[in-house]
C-alpha cells in the first residue's frame, strides 16, 4: 500500500536523482576546464544543504523551528579540525564528530524539548549563542581568530582513496555523503517512528491519545538533527582547511532556516537545493554588489509571499501526480 | 542553476586561458568587508588602495603594466573571505591579495594563500599572532601590530612619566585580557610598576563599581582597552566622579577613536595612546597625502587608508626589484624592502614579514589628536618570533 507521504518521499527520491546527474555533469565540465573554484563552492554548498537537511527535519516534520543549527554544524567543524590537526584521519574526525554530537544533541534535546513553539526557538537560539561565545574566547580554540592549519587528508576507503585537496574527488564524495544523509532521513521519516514525528507536527495533543509518547521521538528527532548538522559541519574543515566562531553565530543558523523556507519545508529535497542555490547566489551577487543581502533578503520575501510551499512546491505536486497515476495504470 | 553556473565556469576558464601578455594588467585581489559592521574600515582601505592605484597608473603602472583592483566582499566573516580568496586566486587569477580586516579573516586567507602558492599582505589586522606563531611565508603586514602599538606606548610612558604606579582596566573577553596583558609585560619592562587590575563585562553600564579599587591603589596612569560606547561610559563616569585629576589615561588605539570622541566630548582630553599613523604627521609626503586623499574622497585618512595606500607602493618597490610578478621572486624582494609612505620610511622585515615604522604617541586635545611624540621603529618592533621560516 502506497499512502500519500510515501510517494511525496518518492518524488523528492526523483529530484535527488535529477540533481545528482547534474551534480554528475557538472564535476565532469569542471574537471574537463580545469576548475578549483566552482567545484569547492559546490562542495561548500552541499555542506551547508547537509546543514539546511537537518533543520528540515526539525521544522518540515517535526514542527520544531530551531534557530541554533548552527551549535551542532559548528561543534562537527570544530571536533572535526581538532581530531584532524592530532591525527589527519576522516575517519576518526567524523566518528569523533558523531560521538560528540549525539551526547550534546541529547542535552541541548533535553533542555530545548522542555518548551513548545516560541520559546523552542528562543532556547536553540540562546545554546548557539552561549556556544559561539565560550568558542569566541576559549584560547585553547583559537577564540577570536579560528583555528588554521587543518591539514590536507587522505580519505581511505581500503581500496581506493580520495584527497580533500582534490577540488572535483571531494566534490564527489561530498555528494555521496549528504545523498547519504538524504536517504537515511528519507528512509527513517517513512518508517511508523517518522509518522510519529509527523503526528506530533500536526497535533502534538493528541498523539499521547493514540497510545504513543511523545517526549521521546521528539528528542530523539533533535538528536537526529544535531548529528547531520554535525557530520555536515565535520566536512569543513577537510574542504578549507580551518574553522572560526563565525561558523556558530546567528547567521549560520539563520541562514540554515532561510534556505529551507527557500527551497520547501518538509520536503527535505528542498534543502538540498535551497542551500545550493543559496550558496551559489551569494558567490555571484556577492561578486557584482555589496548590497548582496538586499537581493537575497527581497529574493526570500518572495518566495515566502509567492511560492508557500518553496521551490519544491512547483515541480513537486507535478511529480506527485504523475507517480499517482502510474501506480494506478 | 547548476547548468547555468557551470556554462559561467566554463565561459570564465577560457577567458582565463587566453593567455598573459606583457601588456596585461597587473590583478591585485582585494577582500574586504565592503558591508556590516566593519564596512567603515573596509571603506578606507578602499580609498587608500584606489588612490595609491590611480597614481601608479597614471605615472605609467608597473613596469609598464596598468594595475586593476578586484574587490569581493568578505563581510567580516573567515568563511566567506576564504570562499572569496579562492574565487580570485583561481577564477580572477590575481597576482597578489590583500584586504582582509579581521585577523581571522587574514589567518585563514593566508592559508588559502600558501595553498594557492600566492602571496598576500594585511593593511589592517593588528593581532600579533599572525607574524608571530601563525606566520606563513606567504603572509605579509605592512601596518604596526598590536605589540608595536603597546611598545611604543610604554616607551613613551617611562619618558614622560618614569616609575609610573599603572592600574589596568579592560574589557573581559579574550581579546581584552590579551591586550592588558601585552601592555603590562611592555609598561613593566621599562620600569613601571602595575598596582592592580580588573575586568568589566562588555557593555557594561556601570563602571563605578571599579573606581574603590582604582581610588585605593593611587595609580598616576590607568591604562583602559575598552572600545566604542563602552570608552564613552567609563571617561564620562571617571570624569563625574572626578578622577580623571591627576589621573593620565592610556589606551589602545581602537580606545578613543573618531567615531566615538565626539561622545565623550571633554572627559577624552589627555587620553593617550600609540599609533602606527596619525593625519598630523608634520612631514611634507604626508601632507600631500592628505590633501590627495580629501580632494578625492572628502575624508581624512586614518591609519587603515594611509597602510592601505602604502602598500601599493610597496608592491610596486618589489615587483620592479623581482622584475616578474612570480611569488618566489616578489617574496624574496618584498623581504628587507624599504620604501616611502606617507608615515616615513618602513622596512619589511625577513625573519616574520613584518613592518617596522616609526610608531607616534598621539594625544586628545581639543577634541582632536595631536602627535606628543614618536618612537623609532627598531624601539617599538620586539624581537622576531617566527619560527617557520
Amino acid at each position: 500500500m502506497v499512502d500519500a507521504l510515501t510517494r511525496s518521499m518518492r518524488a523528492s527520491h526523483i529530484l535527488v536523482a535529477i540533481l545528482v546527474v547534474a551534480s554528475l555533469i557538472f564535476a565532469v565540465i569542471g574537471v574537463a576546464n580545469g576548475d578549483t573554484f566552482y567545484l569547492r563552492l559546490g562542495t561548500e554548498a552541499l555542506i551547508f544543504a547537509g546543514l539546511a537537511l537537518s533543520v528540515d527535519i526539525l521544522l518540515g516534520y517535526t514542527g520544531l523551528l530551531s534557530l541554533g543549527q548552527a551549535l551542532y554544524f559548528g561543534l562537527g567543524a570544530y571536533v572535526s579540525a581538532l581530531v584532524l590537526m592530532v591525527t589527519p584521519s576522516f575517519w576518526a574526525a567524523t566518528g569523533a564528530a558523531l560521538g560528540v554530537a549525539m551526547v550534546v544533541g541529547a542535552v541541548g534535546g533535553f533542555i530545548a524539548n522542555r518548551v513548545r513553539g516560541v520559546y523552542f526557538a528562543l532556547i536553540t537560539f540562546g545554546m548557539a549563542q552561549v556556544a559561539a561565545k565560550v568558542v569566541y574566547n576559549t584560547r585553547a580554540l583559537g577564540a577570536s581568530d579560528g583555528l588554521i592549519g587543518v591539514p590536507i587528508i587522505q580519505i581511505n576507503f581500503g581500496f581506493a582513496a580520495i584527497s580533500s585537496a582534490s577540488p572535483a574527488g571531494f566534490f564527489l564524495f561530498t555528494l555521496a555523503f549528504i545523498v547519504i544523509l538524504y536517504a537515511f532521513a528519507a528512509y527513517l521519516l517513512d518508517t511508523p517512528f517518522g509518522r510519529l514525528l509527523i503526528a506530533l507536527k500536526a497535533n502534538e495533543r493528541r498523539v499521547p491519545f493514540l497510545g504513543y509518547d511523545t517526549v521521546t521521538p521528539r528528542l530523539l528527532a533533535y538528536m537526529i538533527a544535531a548529528v547531520i548538522a554535525a557530520l555536515s559541519g565535520a566536512l569543513y574543515p577537510m574542504l578549507r582547511g580551518f574553522v572560526s566562531p563565525e561558523l556558530l553565530f546567528f547567521s549560520t543558523s539563520g541562514n540554515a532556516v532561510i534556505t529551507v523556507v527557500t527551497g520547501g519545508v518538509g520536503t527535505l529535497v528542498g534543502a538540498l537545493y535551497g542551500g545550493i542555490l543559496l550558496t551559489l547566489l551569494k558567490s555571484v551577487v556577492g561578486s557584482y554588489t555589496e548590497h548582496h543581502l538586499v537581493v537575497i533578503g527581497v529574493l526570500f520575501m518572495g518566495a515566502v509571499i509567492f511560492l508557500p510551499r518553496g521551490l519544491m512546491g512547483i515541480v513537486r505536486p507535478a511529480i506527485e501526480r504523475m507517480l499517482a497515476r502510474r501506480m494506478k495504470s | 542553476m547548476t547548468y547555468k553556473t557551470t556554462m559561467l565556469a566554463a565561459l570564465l576558464a577560457a577567458t582565463a586561458l587566453s593567455g598573459a601578455q606583457a601588456a596585461d594588467p597587473i590583478k591585485i585581489g582585494v577582500v574586504t568587508p565592503l558591508s556590516g559592521t566593519y564596512a567603515g574600515i573596509g571603506q578606507q582601505v578602499r580609498w587608500g588602495l584606489d588612490l595609491a592605484t590611480k597614481e601608479v597608473n597614471a605615472a605609467g603602472g608597473i613596469m609598464g603594466r596598468q594595475v586593476e583592483l578586484i574587490y569581493e566582499d568578505e563581510e567580516a566573516n573567515p568563511s566567506v573571505a576564504v570562499q572569496k580568496a579562492d574565487k580570485l586566486f583561481q577564477v580572477n587569477k590575481v597576482d597578489f591579495l590583500t584586504g582582509t580586516v579581521n585577523s581571522g579573516s587574514t589567518l585563514a586567507v593566508g592559508q588559502v594563500a600558501e595553498r594557492a602558492g600566492k602571496l598576500i599582505a594585511t593593511t589592517v589586522s593588528f593581532a600579533d599572532s599572525i607574524t608571530t606563531d601563525k606566520c606563513s611565508p606567504n603572509v605579509f603586514r605592512v601596518n604596526a601590530r598590536a605589540g608595536q602599538q603597546s611598545a611604543a606606548l610604554a616607551v613613551w610612558l617611562s619618558k614622560d612619566k618614569p616609575k609610573a604606579n599603572v592600574f589596568y582596566l579592560g574589557p573581559d573577553y579574550e581579546m581584552g585580557r590579551s591586550t592588558v596583558a601585552a601592555f603590562k609585560s611592555a609598561a613593566e619592562k621599562v620600569g613601571a610598576t602595575s598596582s592592580g587590575e580588573v575586568f568589566a563585562p562588555l557593555d557594561s553600564k556601570d563602571y563605578t563599581q571599579y573606581f574603590g579599587q582604582l581610588r585605593s591603589s593611587r595609580p598616576q596612569v590607568l591604562y583602559t582597552s575598552v572600545a566604542g560606547n563602552d570608552t564613552v561610559r567609563l571617561l564620562t563616569q571617571l570624569q563625574e566622579f572626578g578622577l580623571l585629576n591627576n589621573l593620565t589615561v592610556v589606551g589602545a588605539s581602537g580606545t578613543v577613536t573618531a567615531q566615538n570622541l565626539p561622545a565623550i566630548g571633554k572627559a577624552a582630553e589627555g587620553f593617550v595612546t600609540g599609533v602606527g599613523y596619525s593625519a598630523q604627521i608634520d612631514t611634507p609626503e604626508n601632507k600631500k597625502f592628505v590633501a590627495a586623499f580629501q580632494a578625492a574622497n572628502k575624508a581624512d585618512p586614518d591609519l587603515y587608508g594611509a597602510d592601505s595606500y602604502g602598500l601599493i607602493y610597496a608592491y610596486k618597490a618589489a615587483v620592479e626589484k623581482a622584475g616578474s610578478t612570480d611569488t618566489d621572486k616578489v617574496r624574496k624582494a618584498l623581504e628587507d624592502l624599504k620604501w616611502q609612505t606617507p608615515q616615513g620610511e618602513k622596512t619589511l622585515r625577513a625573519g616574520d614579514h613584518q613592518a617596522i615604522q616609526t610608531m607616534y604617541v598621539v594625544r586628545v586635545s581639543g577634541g582632536k589628536f595631536m602627535t606628543v611624540g614618536q618612537v623609532s621603529g627598531d624601539d617599538a618592533i620586539g624581537p622576531d618570533a617566527c619560527s617557520r621560516f
